[in-house]
């Protein structure tokens, strides 16, 4: 594990929008082919933390190095998985077109896509079970669906890092499967993931690393040593947790 | 005697224009959510235009270069919110046409200059208009060809674009800058009242016919021409306002394929259902 290069170093990291500290103390190191869960309640700063990773919230104090790099230049090599009802269903645009849009880094400006462009779009369809529905309007598929087509935009961008802003909300039993074999296959061939989640059975399922955060960071390190009762209910403020053989589960209150 | 010293032939080339451009231009307006922004910068230019009325400068240079200072100040007051511009387009609105109100009331006589520009006259295009509309739509069909997938993807999906390192900001004023000209080279055919009109009608009635983007072009493209003819058409047959005329075949297509569509979706759910 160790010689693995780290992707993602938090030293001592304070994230703000302006003057307003959101994320505070973010210590971590993530390598490549590693996941990481992003778990704490709402408002803790899950989406903050994602948008620091691209560069699009400042980082006010220590430092956040993403591939080695400030995280705003690293933007070429990272990948981000929108929630997919933040996207407008009524909006003209194919399945295939909304999967192209990977592609535009690479693409570049004034140009259109190639024939390997189109390939690469074909086959992160193929690689999230949605080949059949490319020339769909993105709006007619469902919100599970949805958030398969933005997996494979992803995936067509080839990054070496991705990031996905609770991707399993409302999704369904195929689509969660689908999704965490193309989380899966990326992690295999060496992308590193951070995934932010309210689901503890797919922290333990798909990532080696969990980060908890409420504005603070509760933890950060091996899924088993962090996804301890104690530990969870320090970040959700002493609210009850079940622990059902390997799952846990945070009751709202 | 050139074909086009004819006022008809003038009024035609100028529908063809016009009807194209708005149809094209008003994909993206739709798609991003804008006709309260095209309505609102017809009104926001006014004091543009009263202000070149009183220097006497050409009326559409003075909206225009007004409209884009209208442009950077929605684009300021709007940073942050998203992609939602309606506050500060409300504030574009009122604020532009009270100035306009203010400097027209505090002279006298030229009501009958801001006549025509308020509803326009094709009748009247002369050929520096042509010249200009022309150059307009060469300019925004050019920035649309070389922007257009990162315009789209800014409007899909503003988060994922900033994600990519692309220039929202700049993304942002190429758009509405490009929504602005076009209303300039509207208003003389239409009016700026009317000329919001074959901005967002074809193009609305466009996406009642097709889901997919790429016809959506020619297909709104072909209403805005097709209504801008009609209009000029019935305006020389009949004497009536020109402006209006066109506008009113706007709204009367749009009415037909909205009931059109409706019915022909009843239908097939009631085969589906009966199946
Ligand atoms: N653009 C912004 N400007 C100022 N403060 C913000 C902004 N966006 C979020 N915040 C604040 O930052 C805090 C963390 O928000 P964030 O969206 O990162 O939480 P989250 O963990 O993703 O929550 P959820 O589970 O609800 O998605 C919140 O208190 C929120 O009010
Ligand atoms: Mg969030």
């Amino acid at each position: 594990m160790s010689e693995r290069a780290p992707t993602l170093v938090l030293d001592r990291a304070s994230v703000a929008y302006g003057d307003v500290p959101v994320l505070e103390e973010l210590n971590g190191v993530v390598h490549e082919g590693e996941a990481v869960a992003l778990i704490g309640p709402n408002g803790a700063g899950k989406s903050t933390f994602i948008k620091a990773l691209l560069g699009l919230v400042p980082v006010v104090r220590g430092r956040i190095e993403v591939l080695g790099r400030p995280p705003a230049q690293a933007r070429r090599d990272v990948a981000y998985v929108p929630q997919a009802d933040t996207l407008d269903p009524d909006f003209p645009v194919s399945v295939e077109q909304v999967v192209m849009m990977g592609r535009y880094r690479r693409i570049g400006w004034l140009r259109r896509p190639s024939a390997g462009d189109r390939a690469e779009v074909a086959d992160a369809l193929e690689r999230v079970g949605l080949a059949g529905r490319a020339r769909d309007r993105f709006g007619t598929l469902s919100g599970g669906q949805r958030q398969r087509v933005l997996l494979a935009r992803a995936i067509a961008a080839k990054p070496r890092m991705l990031l996905l802003d609770e991707p399993f909300n409302g999704v369904d039993a195929v689509s969660q499967h689908a999704l965490l074999e193309a989380i899966g296959s990326l992690k295999a061939q060496g992308a590193s993931v951070v995934v932010s989640t309210h689901d503890l059975a797919i922290a333990h399922l798909a990532c080696d690393e969990v980060c908890l955060l409420n504005r603070h960071q509760f933890g950060f390190g091996p899924t088993g040593d962090v996804l301890t009762p104690e530990r969870l209910r320090a970040t959700y403020g002493g609210h009850a947790l079940e622990l059902r053989g390997d799952r846990v589960i945070v009751t709202q209150t | 005697m050139s074909w086009l010293d004819s006022t008809v032939h003038r009024a035609l080339v100028e529908a063809v224009l016009v009807g194209a451009l708005g149809g094209v231009v008003g994909v993206f307006v739709i798609a991003r959510r804008l006709p309260f922004f095209t309505m609102a910068l017809t009104h926001a230019t006014f004091p543009g235009i009263v202000v070149a009325a009183l220097l006497g400068v050409n009326l559409y240079l003075g909206g225009g270069l007004f409209g884009l200072l209208v442009v950077a100040a929605v684009l300021a007051f709007g940073r942050g919110r998203g992609q939602d511009f309606t506050t500060a387009t409300g504030i574009a609105l009122s604020g532009g046409f009270a100035l306009g109100v203010v400097l027209v009331s505090s002279q006298d006589g030229f009501t009958k200059d801001l006549a025509a520009y308020t509803v326009g006259d094709v009748l009247a295009v002369g050929t520096g208009d042509l010249v200009a509309t022309t150059a307009v739509a060469a300019g925004v069909l050019l920035v649309l060809a070389l922007v257009g997938k990162e315009l789209l993807l800014a409007a899909f999906d503003p988060v994922g674009a900033a994600a990519l390192g692309l220039p929202l900001v700049l993304l942002d004023f190429a758009l509405l800058a490009v929504v602005e000209v076009t209303v300039v080279a509207t208003v003389p055919a239409l009016g700026t009242i009317l000329a919001v009109a074959l901005i967002v009608g074809p193009a609305a009635t466009a996406r009642l016919l097709t889901d997919r983007l790429a016809p959506l072009f020619p297909l709104a493209a072909g209403i805005g021409i097709a209504c801008a003819l009609a209009g000029v058409w019935v305006s020389t047959q009949w004497n009536v306002a020109t402006g209006a005329s066109i506008a009113l075949f706007v709204g009367l297509v749009f009415g037909a394929v909205f009931l059109g569509t409706a019915v022909r979706d009843r239908a097939r759910r009631a085969v589906a259902v009966r199946a």
